[in-house]
């Protein structure tokens, strides 16, 4: 399974159960790579891709998602899901924000290797970086 | 003669009327504004209301005396007649008198009633007051209904616990102008009490009141505006507010703020121990990148570079983006709260909710503590010493004194934050925010690798504050070449 996450500074994620940040460039990214094949998600994290087909909606999507799904992740911790992840794709804000809840695997460690860097100028964030770590 | 002073007359009552009339649509209270719509019409120099008056005040109409005749036995009659017809005369006068007598009562009260809402109290009482329950003071703890044109009075007490709560009562106009907002009233909450906070324990925020902010829902405004508060008699600021939204962010890149001394400013460098060197930055209480306030004293407080980086700026990052990208609005107060006569905050009440969601995107209520970590602080007066917690970092920037000053507390005497200028130790790329080294690097030469429009400072601190507020999603602010 693929994974999504957009952290901060500090590889966090939200404060007050609240995500960070957003940017409706990345959104269109995410669906880019995405090349047409759905994205799980939760409720939370629907009202991002309102109006896309393309999203499957599932509040426990990580327990229910396979092999080759993409599945974004805003709110749910995903050291129980490990086993199953394997490819990462970290989207940067290049800021800082509150943080109360942070991105709890840590990609330096445990064989996570950068395979590819991207940046690009979202339409809040002057440079958004994609890393996308693959065991 | 008698028909111009008639004419003038007749013109300064319009002129009265129309002025009520506008008061009373500026006044920004129901109540005042029945009354002076009220004043208007009794003013109105019309003869309906005229007669209506007179009416009221038993003014009638007084007959001409009769014509003389050469009759001799008419002069008793005439004089008589002449007595009481002067006599009526004078009655007359008298009477008419009390119009504007009521008119001028009726506009008192107009103003007075107009201003009922409001309510300044000065630094001074409040802290009289607030020492008798608590020591604890915030500035401004006030509670204010701001007119543009009229003058608050006071009509509720503030309360002695520090408890800044702001409340627009009805949807204010919006404003780029630090202009006084109808209707926005901004009083001290009564929940909120700087003894309560817990002391400093690393974190630079703790939540209050699990994160939920004071406002009432009638404070929620789906129009933007932005209120800051009058300094109070220590010249410190008070509660700022604002319904951000994109009407009102900015759009050019910040000023110049270095001509505002806020109370407690020093500028002390402790090289190696605070990022930037200087220990005090002017911090916005509501950002530069939420209302695009630049050197307004009302929004600017003395505060640590820990208070300003790594406390208040990741809270306006997260509403800065949230506005831009949902373009609904976020109520946001920050209240910088003072102990007592303290000329330096303990730190920032910061609250936020996002209106048209109510709160389901943004949601907050944090205290950020005004602290340095290895730094000891005199609250009272600024004042600043080392304390020796945090060890001193090499200075790897080769060039400029200010990195490279002693770590040793070297205030002085009134340093102003400089203006970008042709010159100085800094330039800064205004096309990308990044920091320079003069001299130390290329782009600040004159060859074909040079800026095209650097903008220089004589200090980091300086530097680094201007390319925060241009590029603040600059992830590295300092030139490669400059900083190896």
């Amino acid at each position: 399974m693929q994974v999504i996450v957009c952290v901060d500074d500090d590889m966090g994620m939200l404060f007050n159960h609240r995500r960070q940040s957003r940017d409706r460039v990345l959104i269109q990214r995410i669906l880019e790579i995405a090349k047409g094949k759905r994205i799980f998600m939760n409720t939370y994290s629907a009202e991002l891709f309102e109006g896309n087909e393309n999203i499957c909606i599932d509040d426990d999507f990580l327990k229910n998602a396979g092999d080759g799904d993409i599945c974004f992740v805003e709110n749910v911790a995903l050291s129980g899901y490990i086993e199953k992840i394997d490819k990462i794709i970290v989207y940067k804000w290049n800021r800082r924000y509150p943080a109360d809840f942070y991105m709890d695997i840590p990609l330096i460690k445990n064989g996570w290797q950068l395979v590819e860097n991207y940046d690009f100028k979202g339409y809040s964030h002057e440079k958004i970086t994609e890393e996308v770590y693959e065991r | 003669m008698n028909k111009v002073l008639s004419v003038a007359k007749t013109i300064l009552a319009w002129v009265f009327v129309v002025f009520c009339l506008l008061m009373a649509i500026g006044c920004g209270s129901v109540s005042g504004s029945i009354l002076f719509v009220l004043t208007a019409v009794l003013s109105i120099p019309l003869r309906i209301v005229r007669n209506l008056w007179d009416k009221v005040l038993g003014i009638k109409e007084i007959p001409d005396l009769p014509e003389d005749t050469p009759a001799k036995w008419y002069e008793v009659k005439k004089k008589k007649e002449q007595e009481a017809h002067n006599n009526a005369v004078e009655d007359q006068k008298k009477r008419r008198l009390f119009k504007p007598l009521i008119i001028a009562m009726a506009f008192i009260i107009s103003f007075a009633v107009a201003m009922g809402n409001s309510e300044t109290v000065s630094t001074a009482d409040s802290v009289k007051e607030s020492t008798e329950v608590a020591s604890v003071e915030v500035a401004e703890a006030v509670q204010e209904t701001v007119a543009p044109t009229a003058t608050p009075k006071p009509t509720e007490t503030p309360k002695p616990t520090a408890t800044p709560t702001a409340t627009p009562t009805a949807t204010p106009e919006p404003t780029k102008t630090p202009e006084p907002t109808p209707e926005v009233v901004a009083k001290v909450s009564e929940e909120f009490s700087l003894s309560n906070v817990a002391a400093y324990s690393g974190k630079p925020y703790v939540e209050i009141n699990q994160n939920v902010p004071y406002f009432a829902a009638s404070e929620l405004s789906t129009t933007s505006y932005e209120y800051y508060s009058d300094l109070d008699s220590l010249g410190r600021c008070g509660v700022c507010i604002a319904s951000v939204g994109q009407d009102i962010m900015p759009t050019e890149k910040r000023g110049d703020i270095g001509s505002v001394k806020p109370t407690g400013w020093h500028t002390v460098k402790y090289a190696g121990v605070v990022d930037g060197n200087y220990l005090y930055n002017r911090c916005h209480l509501i950002g530069y990148q939420l209302t695009g306030e630049n050197a307004n004293n009302k929004n600017l407080i003395t505060g640590t570079r820990y208070l300003n980086v790594e406390g208040m700026l990741p809270f306006e990052n997260m509403v800065a983006d949230y506005v831009k990208e949902t373009g609904n609005h976020v109520m946001y107060r920050v209240t910088p709260v003072f102990d007592g006569n303290n000329l330096l905050a303990s730190g920032v009440l910061m609250e936020a909710k996002s209106v048209e969601d109510n709160g389901s995107g943004i949601l907050f209520n944090v205290f950020c503590y005004n602290v340095q970590p290895g730094v000891t602080i005199d609250y009272a007066t600024g004042d600043s010493a080392l304390d020796g917690s945090v060890s001193v970092k090499e200075q790897s920037t080769p060039k400029p004194e200010v990195t490279q000053a002693p770590v040793v507390a070297t205030p002085e005497p009134q340093p102003e934050q400089q203006a970008p200028s042709a010159t100085g130790s800094y330039a800064v790329n205004a096309k990308n925010g990044k920091i320079h080294i003069v001299g130390a690097c290329p782009a600040t030469g004159n060859g074909d690798s040079a800026m095209t429009d650097p903008v220089y400072f004589n200090s980091y601190e300086e530097a680094e504050s201007y390319s925060i507020s241009i590029a603040p999603n600059q992830s590295k602010r300092k030139c490669g070449n400059c900083y190896r």
